[in-house]
């Protein structure tokens, strides 16, 4: 196996709430991403996954949120304690980002051709006319028909579809290796959703470049996505390739998955989950999602830490009781 | 006799002097005791539809009946009784709730309006129709903002059922929240339903739609390009619209 793009090993990302109390939101998050591939991470709102994609562009800070233990790398570079400067290097450079909320992504008051255009020169002296040939090819890229119109019009002129376009033009302007998607499709149309997810894949088998790609729909995570990283309450519970997601070693995955509706008669038993995800700050101890489990035991809870168990190359599961539960 | 009819409706909005047709001359039925659903792109119309099917929006030309009355008549549409029977749940849990009123106090403030005006009494209903919305007591004493998005939806649900509507016209009510907040959200719908209650349903996720459904409307650029009952749809549609639509959904074979 090549060498992974990005690390992640036991990052632990803490808030400050105020000036001595500190909250914990992410605390053992553990995966790789390899070059050239598509993963997904999945999880419900409060999981962490949104603060995971900040501390891999260096926004955490504003959110007055800091990386608290564990390690970060890109490409060997050590990210828990990147200099601003390093970031400079690597932010929107060789890690493009592609927010959650498209309608609101773009600037309002800049033509698409502005935004654009700072994401290709990045401060940097460039002709004008070098930056807009790069503008015209990156609306190809993303499929953009009459780009030439496109780059003089403002945000408000073009569909939610449209916008996220120009959010990804942007986001692989500078020909990242990584591009981190939060939520991309999040309030667009499944049809919309069908081609934006289309247009990620295409772009990473054409310029090889992995993408992480968060959401809290597990089909379209199962669908789209080469690998899988589920989390659970600032915690990684189980990684695995998709086409594997049946067979999942972990109740909370299972549980994903069976509540998908596409698998029951119209107005049949759901399987929901139990009750809620924890609450940040006050996870129990032991497995996070003892409380919501169906095969709990008390070993479940009394353990202080829940290891992430390696069953083969390409599969880790956080449940001490996998070998029980799915012989 | 039909609970819901609405003949030839088009809404037309002015946008700097272009006019827009969102809603062009278009029939729908709610028979009673079903549920409808009305699927679409953004921009088809189906939110503005579902609008004047709650008499939040007047149609530019056409009407809506209910029990064979037109809504329209008299001063203001939907007085009384016909404001109580049709209720709508929004889209956004996060912008529908008042966020500076406890969750107990907006769903008794609806109580008080339509069912019990003693205070103590429609606090007391409204605490029971939480509960059964799966909301605790402890959680019905907090604000909007402490809540989860799929908390917020029940309790939008609570509040519209604080009526006791014949109608519920549910404006994408999982869209904003997660797969497994939208499990327990779709299963309180199919005991509501089971129970009588007549649902309009709005969305863009088939899913939903094939779960709860009787019949389907899929409306494309203001109008309804295919209607039928929703098993035949999804089996066989026969519109190119509703074809490229079923293909969309995830892991389907395309």
């Amino acid at each position: 196996m090549s060498k992974p793009l990005v690390e992640i090993k036991d990052l632990r990302i803490d808030v400050r709430v105020t000036r001595k109390k500190r909250l914990q939101i992410v605390n053992s998050a553990t995966f790789t991403i390899q070059p050239g591939k598509l993963v997904g991470l999945i999880g419900e709102s409060g999981s962490g996954k949104t603060m995971l994609c900040r501390s891999l562009v260096g926004t955490l800070g504003r959110r007055g949120a800091y990386i608290a233990g564990g390690q970060l790398t890109f490409d060997g570079i050590d990210l828990v304690n990147a200099s601003n400067k390093e970031w400079a290097e690597i932010r929107g450079k060789r890690i493009g980002y592609i927010p959650q909320s498209a309608l609101a992504g773009p600037n309002p008051v800049m033509t698409i051709g502005a935004q654009l255009g700072e994401a290709i020169s990045q401060g940097r002296k460039m002709a004008k006319t070098e930056i807009r040939e790069r503008a015209i090819e990156l609306l190809n890229i993303v499929q953009i028909r009459r780009p030439e119109v496109v780059l003089k019009q403002y945000p408000n002129e073009l569909s939610g579809g449209m916008k996220q376009r120009v959010m990804i033009a942007c986001a692989i302007a500078q020909n990242p290796q990584l591009i981190v998607a939060d939520e991309p499709t999040t309030g667009l149309d499944v049809t919309v959703q069908a081609e934006i997810m289309d247009l990620l894949k295409r772009i990473r088998d054409e310029f090889n470049t992995s993408i992480i790609l968060i959401s809290h729909d597990l089909q379209l995570i199962n669908a789209v996505c080469d690998d899988v990283v589920v989390m659970h309450a600032g915690a990684t519970v189980e990684k695995l390739p998709s086409g594997e997601i049946e067979d999942s070693h972990h109740p909370y995955t299972r549980a994903l998955y069976e509540s998908r509706i596409d698998l029951v008669e119209p107005r049949g038993k759901l399987r929901t989950i139990k009750g809620q995800p924890p609450a940040v700050g006050a996870w129990p101890t032991g497995c996070r999602f003892a409380l919501r489990c169906d095969f709990v035991k008390p070993e479940c809870t009394s353990a202080t830490e829940v290891p992430l168990l390696t069953l083969s190359p390409t599969r880790q599961t956080a449940c001490i009781r996998h070998k029980e539960i799915y012989k | 006799m039909n609970l819901l009819e609405a003949k030839n409706v088009s809404v037309v909005f002015n946008s700097y002097g272009s006019e827009i047709h969102a809603v062009k001359n278009v029939d729908f039925i709610l028979p009673q005791g079903k549920v409808v659903g009305i699927v679409g792109e953004s921009g088809s119309g189906k939110s503005t539809f579902a609008r004047v099917l709650t008499g939040l929006q007047l149609p530019t030309t056409g009407e809506v009946y209910y029990l064979g009355k037109n809504i329209q008549e008299g001063t203001e549409t939907y007085k009384g009784e016909l404001r109580k029977a049709v209720q709508m749940v929004f889209q956004d849990p996060y912008s529908s709730l008042n966020p500076r009123q406890r969750i107990i106090n907006t769903v008794s403030e609806a109580v008080r309006q339509h069912q019990s005006p003693i205070k103590s009494e429609a606090r007391e209903i409204a605490a029971k129709l939480l509960a059964r919305m799966g909301i605790s007591p402890l959680d019905a004493n907090k604000y909007p903002s402490s809540l989860s998005g799929g908390q917020r939806q029940r309790a939008s649900v609570a509040r519209a059922l604080a009526a006791q509507p014949k109608i519920l016209v549910a404006d994408e009510p999982t869209s904003a929240i997660d797969q497994s907040a939208q499990s327990q959200l779709l299963e309180l719908f199919s005991e509501l339903i089971a129970e009588g209650l007549s649902v309009v349903l709005v969305s863009h996720d088939l899913g939903v739609i094939r779960y709860l459904t009787d019949e389907t409307y899929v409306m494309e650029n203001g109008v309804f390009v295919e209607s039928g009952a929703t098993q035949q749809i999804f089996k066989s549609p026969n519109n190119s619209y509703t074809q490229k639509l079923i293909a969309s959904i995830p892991g389907s074979p395309h």
